[in-house]
């Protein structure tokens, strides 16, 4: 079963044959782990912009990726990748970061982040129980990927963008509040 | 900027939609506009938002790693 890869690099091979697949399944098990580990740059850089920058390089880069006998090697370069974005935009900023904020992004363990399915089936039965508008704007949001702003998505729904970004926050507060209920408190920022 | 603006600006800026650059990487324009709390809890928001967005896609593709595969399929 594919839940139990443990090891990212065993994906790479069909990766680096231009498999999309292997590389949409290596980002889902890599990109939380990636975004977590620049949590320290998140008040001087963009870690949105530069986190999807770093999985489409570590793509263009994926035939020059070298093992080194050790498992998650391809996370490790993506982890590298990543910071190194994120210094040099810090740079450009001119911000001043703290040896703190430095070493936290190379504190961070190489362990590809698994999918957790109780939490999932909790996820996916909130999102059943909101209300129209609220469930409007959030499945709005989710079936536009990355690629279309808020006031793309809003005049789709024939909605002003504010009032779409007031149901997306409800959905939003509604969904936390749920999965609070339910036991799952670990998603804290959600209902922020 | 009152606290409501600012809401407004950090849900924008916690929700995965970055212009695509060229060559560049290219910033949410609201980013720009928030200090340094409001980017803290952008970031917080959008790791919370990803894992609810990749918990409701099929592939457990956050709305993320699902523009990056747009720009690399070209879609």
């Amino acid at each position: 079963m594919a839940e139990t890869i443990v090891n990212l690099d065993e994906l790479w091979p069909a990766v680096v044959l231009g498999d999309t697949g292997a590389y949409a399944r290596w980002m889902s098990l890599a990109e939380p782990t990636i975004r977590r580990s620049l949590r320290g740059f998140a008040i001087h850089v963009d870690v949105e912009a530069v986190v999807q920058e770093a999985l489409l390089r570590m793509w263009q880069i994926a035939p020059r990726f070298e093992a080194d006998g050790r498992d998650n090697g391809t996370l490790r370069l993506g982890l590298r990748v990543a910071r190194n974005l994120a210094l040099s935009e810090a740079r450009r900023m001119r911000a001043e970061l703290t040896e703190s904020e430095v070493l936290e992004a190379q504190g961070v363990d190489a362990e590809p982040t698994m999918p957790d399915p109780i939490l999932r089936a909790a996820i996916l039965a909130c999102r059943e129980a909101l209300p129209d508008k609220p469930r409007e704007a959030l499945d709005a949001r989710l079936e536009s990927a990355g690629n279309e702003d808020d006031g793309a998505i809003a005049e789709r729904l024939g909605q002003r963008k504010n009032t779409f970004l007031q149901n997306f926050t409800r959905a939003r507060r509604l969904l936390a509040e749920c999965l609070q209920r339910r036991g799952h408190g670990t998603l804290t920022e959600l209902g922020a | 900027m009152t606290p409501e603006e600012e809401d407004r600006l950090i849900e924008e800026v916690a929700g995965a939609y970055r212009p695509r650059g060229r060559d560049e990487l290219r910033y949410h324009p609201a980013w720009h506009d928030l200090a340094a709390p409001g980017r803290q809890k952008a970031y917080e928001r959008a790791l919370a938002l990803r894992t609810v967005e990749a918990a409701a896609d099929p592939r457990g593709l956050s709305r993320a790693a699902r523009a990056v595969l747009g720009r690399i399929t070209g879609e």
